[in-house]
């Protein structure tokens, strides 16, 4: 773009950038302020799980900790109470396979959607998509009941098979939009040369999709591993619990027994995925980019 | 819309050779064919979809009009009983009350906060330090937040101890116990959870609105306010109105924060409809009226969804 130099108002632009900067370290220290108080319950939380029952009872909430070994007590009394050990199993098989699964099934479903010309198929992706329309709560008696029936109530089968398919409608979704814009020309040459509907899926178009697969699977395993509702409505007996349905019965049964170890409980359910989410941040934020 | 394996060269001579109406003829069966394929790709979701998230919402509506109760009544027909039985709780009435606190709070602080908190962060120093320290509660479980939340509010925990120290003498409210307090306290967690995650959208939003009109207005001599009243705001209105349903619906539906953290209130039942429901169907046994709650819920939420269908499109010709 041409600009007629001479005619540019370089005070302007001078004090216009200098007021930004001055305006800037007020917004900084604004901006500081607002983070340590949503900082103040993360610190609350560090400090709690290195004291021991009686060090928190003594007094400031906010006071450090005197050493750092009260936290292996507090973490071997609620990994036995809690019965974390099968909790954490139980909640990394459902969120792997459940959120794996899913993904795949909705690639095909998004295929299907895409690149095969029939008549109908918005109407055949809102049937999948009005998955995501109705609140859970319409879900919950008729699949106890069911579930129930056929017997696979507090079974890790009923509680993987749910999960497969409540992940699925938004990858359909996200993996529509993105197979839409994917140029066609490359399935056109592989259809002349002989290969299958599957081949093309499997052999081009999955591989140009790894990207928003890999975030929304990211998004459908925290999801799941996230869960406390289906898992105690669904799975709720020791063997069966998803650690935060492990945790939250902890809460409940031993609120007395101190607040160190619930918390401690809660950091250990949580550190899964914070620190998938702070390894992965960037697939996260794609992952949320498309989900906007 | 070509044919597969069929180039459109090999469709103009067959044009000219045997006639429109066979060639479409053709094609509607090359098409009908490449529907079973379709439907082969789309069975796997189609079944888990169908079999475990439509069937039951059928399945929960006709219940509803049943009189199911714990081991009997699946086969009565009780027409709209249930639903007018709900008109009479007490219980009923105050978690629905509670659940319009929580549609209007959801719609007012993260909304509110998270755009000041956008156009706080925008442009400045450490812009992206900021917004990870505001965003990571959000990374949390709903479950672990109420853990934590459940001690900062305690008796003994951080908010008590914070006023005893401003105030000068112990203070020990039961922030979780009572009435009045326990709906804006858990209110005030899910708005430290979710406000990060709006902020972000927005920033986003912000991010997409072209500079030039933005630049205009600075240029005539608008204030940093009046440029955002009226050159920023009204471009960010489609955004705005997406992040408000989301978290309009998000604070409508919470479940497990209500859940770990209003286990000690002895009124747990009446602080939302979706702890009412899990109450009335799970712990009482009533499974048509839990039912008839868990519809009525549903017919609020496609409303809200509705109502964002309508606004969006409003939204987006306002900007176009």
């Amino acid at each position: 773009m041409a600009t007629a130099l001479d005619h540019l108002d370089y005070d302007a632009i001078e004090r216009r950038e200098r007021r930004r900067v001055r305006g800037g370290w007020g917004a900084v220290t604004l901006a500081a302020l607002v983070s340590l108080i949503w900082l103040a319950p993360f610190y609350y939380l560090l400090v709690s799980v290195f004291k021991s029952s009686a060090e928190y009872g003594s007094g400031n909430p906010l006071a450090l900790p005197h050493g750092f070994a009260p936290i292996l007590d507090n973490a071997a009394r609620v990994w036995v109470d809690a019965q974390l050990g099968v909790a954490l199993f139980n909640s990394a098989t459902y969120g792997l396979i459940g959120a794996s699964v899913a993904v795949l099934v909705a690639a095909m479903a998004a295929f299907g959607l895409t690149r095969i010309d029939f008549p109908r198929r918005t109407g055949w992706f809102m049937l999948i998509f009005a998955g995501t329309v109705f609140p859970f709560q319409m879900y919950l008696i008729p699949l106890f009941f069911t579930y129930q029936q056929i017997g696979i109530l507090n079974t890790r089968f009923g509680m993987i098979l749910f999960y497969c398919a409540i992940c699925v409608p938004f990858p359909v979704l996200v993996l529509r939009n993105f197979m839409g814009q994917l140029n066609r020309e490359m399935d056109e040459a592989a259809r002349m040369d002989g290969a299958s509907d599957w081949r093309v899926f499997v052999s081009i178009v999955l591989p140009n999709c790894k990207s928003p697969m890999l975030a929304l699977f990211l998004l459908q395993f925290t999801w799941i591993w996230n869960d406390l509702l289906f898992s105690t409505v669904l799975g709720n007996s020791p063997q069966i619990r998803s650690v935060m349905n492990a945790l939250q019965v902890f809460q409940g049964a031993y609120a007395s027994v101190g607040p160190n170890i619930s918390l401690t409980g809660a950091l250990i359910a949580s550190l899964p995925t914070v620190a998938l989410f702070l390894l992965l941040r960037r697939h996260f934020m794609a992952g949320l980019g498309v989900s906007a | 819309m070509s044919m597969n394996q069929t180039s459109i060269e090999a469709d103009r001579t067959l044009l000219a050779r045997i006639g429109v109406d066979q060639v479409a003829a053709r094609e509607r069966r090359g098409r009908r064919r490449n529907f079973w394929t379709a439907f082969a790709f789309m069975a796997p979701a189609l079944a888990l979809v169908g079999g475990l998230l439509l069937y039951p919402v059928a399945f929960n509506i006709y219940l509803s009009f049943t009189d199911w109760r714990k081991f009997s009544g699946l086969d009565t027909f009780a027409g709209f009983k249930n639903y007018e039985r709900l008109f009479g709780q007490v219980y009923f009435m105050d978690a629905a009350v509670n659940t319009l606190i929580w549609v209007v709070a959801s719609l007012i602080f993260p909304v509110g906060l998270g755009l000041a908190m956008a156009i706080l962060l925008r442009g400045i120093r450490f812009e992206g330090v900021f917004k990870n320290l505001i965003f990571l509660p959000r990374v949390l479980a709903p479950t672990a937040v109420g853990v934590i939340w459940y001690y900062v509010y305690a008796p003994g925990g951080l908010i008590n101890h914070l006023l005893s120290v401003v105030s000068g003498h112990p203070v020990t409210i039961g922030w979780l116990y009572q009435s009045d307090t326990v709906t804006p306290a858990i209110i005030a967690t899910h708005v430290w959870q979710t406000v990060g995650i709006v902020m972000v959208l927005l920033l986003l939003g912000l991010s997409a609105i072209p500079k030039d009109p933005v630049e205009a207005a600075q240029m005539d001599g608008a204030k940093p306010w009046q440029t955002y009243r009226h050159v920023i705001l009204p471009m960010l209105t489609p955004t705005l109105v997406v992040v408000s349903i989301i978290s309009v619906l998000a604070g409508f539906t919470a479940f497990d924060l209500l859940w770990v953290m209003g286990a000690g209130y002895s009124g747990q039942r009446t602080l939302s409809l979706v702890v009412y429901m899990y109450f009335e169907a799970f712990q009482k046994g009533g499974w048509a009226f839990g039912g008839a709650i868990a519809v009525v819920i549903g017919a609020l939420v496609l409303l809200v969804t509705w109502i964002q269908a309508a606004l969006q499109a409003k939204a987006e010709r306002m900007v176009r």
